[in-house]
Parts: structure tokens; sequence; C-alpha cells
């Protein structure tokens, strides 16, 4: 399996008394530059040790007009990083398509990117959250039209010689023609984000891109969620590879079980209690309705309704404890998955610096070449009984 | 009260639902209701009380109860022009054309670019115009329970007590689970038809302010007092530059004045439909 180290960005100094949502109408009064500048830098900094430390990538993603991740631009960051790094892959997951205007700036900052790298962009097309439809006055009734021509647009300019035209709903390009091109082809490797919705799996199913599922949900939700991906997949006629589906989670290791709580759970709460609500806001016409249905069986075990560290455990919200039970842990979820990526949190909500380095090293040095290990690629992942057995 | 009955309506976009009831006969006049957001129309006491008196015509919107095409309306120029399509599948000339809130926007949409096929003109808290500093509040992002405050002058009334309970629900974690989806969906469905016409610009059309000269049928511009949501100043601009126009205000009313109080609702129509006022 691949192992990527994921991070959101996330403000850490939203005051203990404000109770209000972290999205669209966060006032941005609270965001001190002060605190901006030593964070920016800092979080940069743990992505690039995960270089060092052997991870297999690094992940960024993008989010606007909130405090749960201030990288409105990931594609600022990842180009940082293609300066700062020479092995890993970069994936930015996603540039929200629906969000350029048009989406030939997607086509050409990933090109950028993959060349400032050499070929190491993973490239991230997303729906956007529903808040950003708040944030930028977006038609969300739109969304999904929007980002089929916005996909369609960067495939073409990335793969077919240009000048060349496009005429759509929404998009209407005389000269498609972009500079520079990718170093990867006929392209680089697609994920696309998605949080549960038919649409986007059977998007992903069609074109054989490899599918993120989104947190924060029970494990269970995410059981369902892949297992409707796979089944998607084999609509479309082909049986999916493990590499084709990542999920993301929390991760924080310690030495022992109790150590690892200590030192984390306070983190953890900031990051559910002050960041994440507001991020469930669903703008009308953004999702069909079948989608709402099938989603709306899982939205009660978002992690934003978390009241105790029991339900965290017993949902794998977070996987926290000693290498050998965080190991145990990703081995039981992973295997029950089907997963062939770990896109890991290390930093969460306002983990400290000295913390996210230490989990990154234990992680990396404890139980990250034992999940090699374990999960090789080219073999299956999937062992359907898997879930029930461990603890 | 009269019998309203439902009949599907082939039309351009697929088929909608349309409402009728009323005495018939040369005498009555025709009145078309067209609906807020909301979607009200199946067993709206508005129209049977209208329908004792008037000819009542209450098409549902595409993407509102069972109407079709929704998705071949990208904004209010489609609106219109199904709109039209729709007078003349039901042979309407130029009826009287009632509308609230989004339906009133949709009415004087028409009215500006087809005035001949609008014989009177009712705008009931309609919405259509940006005006600095009076905006509209926010539909889209709101809990039901804050909306409540907003549509309903009695917090008390079934749909409005409705509302508070769904927030209640939801602030409930433990329970949250347990609102129906069957509840959920037409609310869904609903704001999502809505967002279509109404998501960017918000709930307006900058264009219509310099159009609305061109109606030139007798409008009534009717206001309810409590409404919270559509700011007076909207009613005071349709009044003022809408060519004649007449403003009435109901006391004791919010947003939703046809849900809360049919009756004085039907008799402010049913009055300037005939001609009377």
């Amino acid at each position: 399996m691949r192992i990527f180290s994921f991070h959101l960005m996330p403000y850490p100094g939203l005051p203990e008394s404000y109770d209000g949502p972290a999205w669209v109408t966060c006032p941005n009064e609270l965001f001190d530059p002060a605190v901006g500048q030593e964070i920016y830098n800092r979080y940069i900094d743990e992505l690039v040790y995960a270089e060092e430390l052997g991870f297999d990538g690094v992940c960024v993603n993008e989010h606007h007009q909130n405090a749960y991740g201030i990288m409105p631009s990931p594609n600022l960051i990842a180009a940082a990083l293609a300066r700062e790094t020479n092995r890993m892959k970069i994936a930015v997951v996603g540039n929200a398509l629906p969000l350029y205007d048009p989406p030939t700036r997607v086509a050409e900052e990933f090109a950028m990117i993959d060349n400032l790298s050499r070929g190491r962009l993973i490239a991230g097309f997303v729906v956007g959250g529903g808040p950003e439809y708040y944030s930028f006055s977006i038609n969300p009734a739109h969304a999904r039209e929007r980002f089929a021509e916005a996909h369609d647009i960067i495939l073409k300019a990335w793969t077919e010689p240009g000048p060349q035209e496009y005429i759509g709903k929404h998009y209407k390009l005389r000269f498609l023609n972009t500079w520079p091109r990718p170093v990867q082809q006929p392209h680089p490797e697609i994920w696309i984000p998605g949080a549960g919705s038919l649409e986007t799996m059977e998007f992903v199913a069609l074109h054989r891109y490899a599918y993120m599922g989104i947190p924060y949900f029970h494990r269970r939700v995410f059981e369902r969620t892949f297992g409707m991906f796979r089944d998607a997949c084999e609509r479309e006629g082909y049986t999916a590879d493990p590499l084709q589906s990542g999920w993301l989670t929390p991760i924080y290791v310690a030495e022992t079980d109790e150590q690892a709580r200590a030192e984390y759970e306070s983190h953890f709460w900031y990051w559910v209690r002050k960041l994440l609500p507001g991020i469930t806001i669903t703008p009308p016409g953004y999702t069909s309705v079948r989608s709402l249905e099938s989603q709306m069986k899982g939205a009660g075990t978002f992690a934003v309704n978390l009241q105790t560290w029991d339900e965290v455990v017993e949902g794998r919200y977070a996987i926290v404890g000693s290498p050998a039970t965080v190991f145990r842990q990703l081995e039981d979820c992973i295997s029950s998955f089907g997963t062939g990526n770990l896109l890991g949190l290390f930093q969460l909500g306002t983990l400290p610096a000295a913390e996210t380095r230490r989990n990154l090293e234990l992680f990396s040095s404890e139980v990250m070449p034992r999940l090699h290990e374990r999960f090789p690629v080219g073999h299956p992942v999937l062992e359907p009984n898997a879930s029930e057995g461990a603890a | 009260m009269s019998e309203i009955v439902t009949e599907l309506v082939q039309t351009r976009v697929g088929k909608v639902q349309v409402r009728r009831g009323g005495p018939g006969g040369p005498d009555a006049p025709t009145v078309v209701y067209l609906h807020s957001a909301t979607g009200e129309g199946e067993g709206l006491p508005l129209l049977t009380t209208l329908a004792d008196t008037v000819d009542v015509v209450a098409p549902m919107f595409p993407g509102f109860g069972e109407s079709e095409g929704i998705e071949q309306i990208d904004d209010m120029d489609d609106a219109v022009f199904h709109l039209l399509d729709l007078w003349d599948v039901l042979e309407l000339d130029a009826p009287v054309v009632v509308g609230l809130s989004l339906g009133g926007w949709m009415a004087v949409e028409l009215a500006t670019r087809y005035p001949e096929r609008v014989g009177r003109l009712v705008l009931v808290n309609a919405v259509g115009l940006y005006l600095p500093g009076a905006e509209i509040k926010d539909i889209f992002g709101r809990s039901p329970g804050e909306m409540a405050e907003d549509l309903f002058a009695d917090q008390d009334h079934p749909i409005a007590a409705a509302m508070h309970a769904m927030d209640a629900l939801s602030n409930d974690t433990t329970r949250s689970g347990e609102i129906p989806f069957d509840l959920v969906r037409p609310i869904f469905q609903t704001m999502a038809a809505t967002a279509r016409l109404g998501w960017d610009p918000y709930l307006h059309d900058p264009k219509l302010p310099k159009r609305l000269w061109r109606i030139d049928s007798p409008t009534l511009v009717v206001r309810a007092t409590q409404d919270t949501l559509v700011p007076a100043a909207h009613a005071e601009y349709y009044a003022s530059h809408i060519e004649g126009a007449t403003l009435v205000e109901l006391d004791h009313l919010a947003h939703l004045a046809p849900l809360e109080d049919p009756d004085r609702v039907a008799e402010v129509v049913v009055r300037f439909a005939r001609g009377d006022a």
C-alpha cells in the first residue's frame, strides 16, 4: 500500500469563547497574521519532513473562508513542496473545479506543479464542499455539470493537441491551448475525493480514477462507502484495484496507549468542537435526492456529533495509541475497507509542532514498515470478514 | 367550499401539476396562483376559498410537487418561457396573476416581457429586487426554526410548530437520525428548484428595475407587515415603480400570509380580480 501524510493546515487560534461555525461566516477578524506566518511555515516543514521519514507522499487540499483548513490555494503549497522535496508524490486533493472560471487555470497550475516536481503530482479534482458554494456564490444546482465540464476541459487540454475549442453549457473556450503540458503522460494520476455521493463514485468508476473516502464517519459508514465504490466499478465491467481507493484518518502514535490519549485528546476535541461546526452545511441542489437519502443514513455518525472518547475509539474516528495498537487498528480497518492508499492526518486541531514531529517519527519507524509489509502493492487488501474480530 | 381538482398537463419541459376549481361561466374571472419557494398548493385553503367566486388555476412549477422538467430550467428566463408555454397549453389569454414571494417575482418577470398575457397583477410579499440596505434574508442556509420566525406571525401555526420541531430534532444528536426522509425530501427538492432560479444573483434580477415600466396591467402590491424575510422597501419599490400600482398592507401576518390567513388574502385578491379595488 501507499502511505501519505495529509495536512489540513488548521487554524489553531480560535478563542475559547467562540462557539460559532468555523465556515462561511466565521469572522475573519479571528485570523491573527502573527499566528498565520508561523503556522504556514511550520506546516510546510511538517509536510517536507515526511519525505525524510519515508512516506510515499503528502496531501494538501483546498478550502475557502474557514478556520478548518487555511489552504484556499493548495497549489501554492504544492509549489513550495515541489522545490523542497525530491522523491515523494505530491497529491493535491484537490482543486474544487467548479470554483475556477475558466477551469483552464487548473490544467495550467497542475501542469506547472508537475514540471516543477519533475513528475510527482497526483492531480485531485473535487466538486467542492457545501460551504464553498456559499462562500463563492456559485450555484450548487450547477455543481455537478460544472465539475463534469471542467474535468473534460482539463483532460482535453492535457491529452489532445492545441489549439482546440471547447464549447459547453457553462464554459465556452474558443482557444484551449494550455502551456505548460504535464510531465507525466498521458496525464498525472487522478484522485477524486468524495463524501459518499453516488454520482461521484460512478464518475470515478467510469474513468478508472481513484476514490478517496473523506472523513469523518463511523467505520461502518466507510465500509459501506468503499463497498459501494467497488460495486460501481463492477457495474463498469472491472474489479477495482486497491490503489483506486484511499482512506483518510487522524492518527496519533505515542509510546503507550495512555500516553497517546493524554497527549492527543484535547487537540482532537478542538478539531471536533471548533473546526468541524459548519462543515456539514448542504446547499440545495448540490446533491441528488438519491445521494442525499443514501448519505443521510451515515449523517448521524459524522464526527461533529461525537461526545465521548469511547465513541471516538469505537467508531475509529481517530487511530490513537501505542505503535502496536495503531498498527492493529489500521490493519483491521484497511482490510475491511479494501483501500490501497492510507492518508494519515498526523497533525490535527491544535496539536503542537513537537508532538506532531514525534508522531510522524514513531509512525514512520514503528508502524509504516509493518503496513507496507502487510499490504504489498499488487496484492488484494480486502478481507471481508476482517472487521468483526479485532478490537 | 369549492372542489379543487388536480390534473397533469403536458408542457415542453414535461408534465406539470395544475390545480383548478371555480364556478366557471363568463362572469368568473380566471385567477392564476403562482406559489412561493414553499411549493404550497396541495390542500391549500386559499385555493378552495378563491374557487368559491373565481376560476382558480394553480400550477406547480417544475421541481415542485410532482411537476417535471426542472433540469431544463436554469434561470428566470427559462421560467418565464415555461409560464408562456403553460399559458398557451391552458388557453389562458390574460388572466389575473397572483404570485407569492418567488411566484410574485415570476409574475413580474412575465408581466414585464409579455404584458399582454397578464390581465391584472397581484404581488404578495414578492421578491425579485435587490435594494441596498434592505436585503432579503437568507433562505438557503438557515434552519427551519429560524425560517419559521420570518415566515409566520404566529409561531403556534401548525407548520411553524413543525419547523421548530425539526430544529429540536436535528439539534439533539442522539435523535437526528429520527427525521424521516419523506419529510426532508420535499424541502430538499423545493429548495433545490429555488436555487436554480435564485441562488446567484440571490432572489433578484438586476435587470428587473429598468423593465418595470413595461407593466401596463392594473397592479396590486400586497405586503404583510410582519414579513421579516422581505423588507417593506421591496413592496414600496414595486408600488412606486409600476405605473398606477396600489399598495395594500395586511397587519398581523408575515411572509406566508396566504397560508396563515387564507380568507383575508382571498378577500383582497377577489375584490381586485373583479375590478372593485
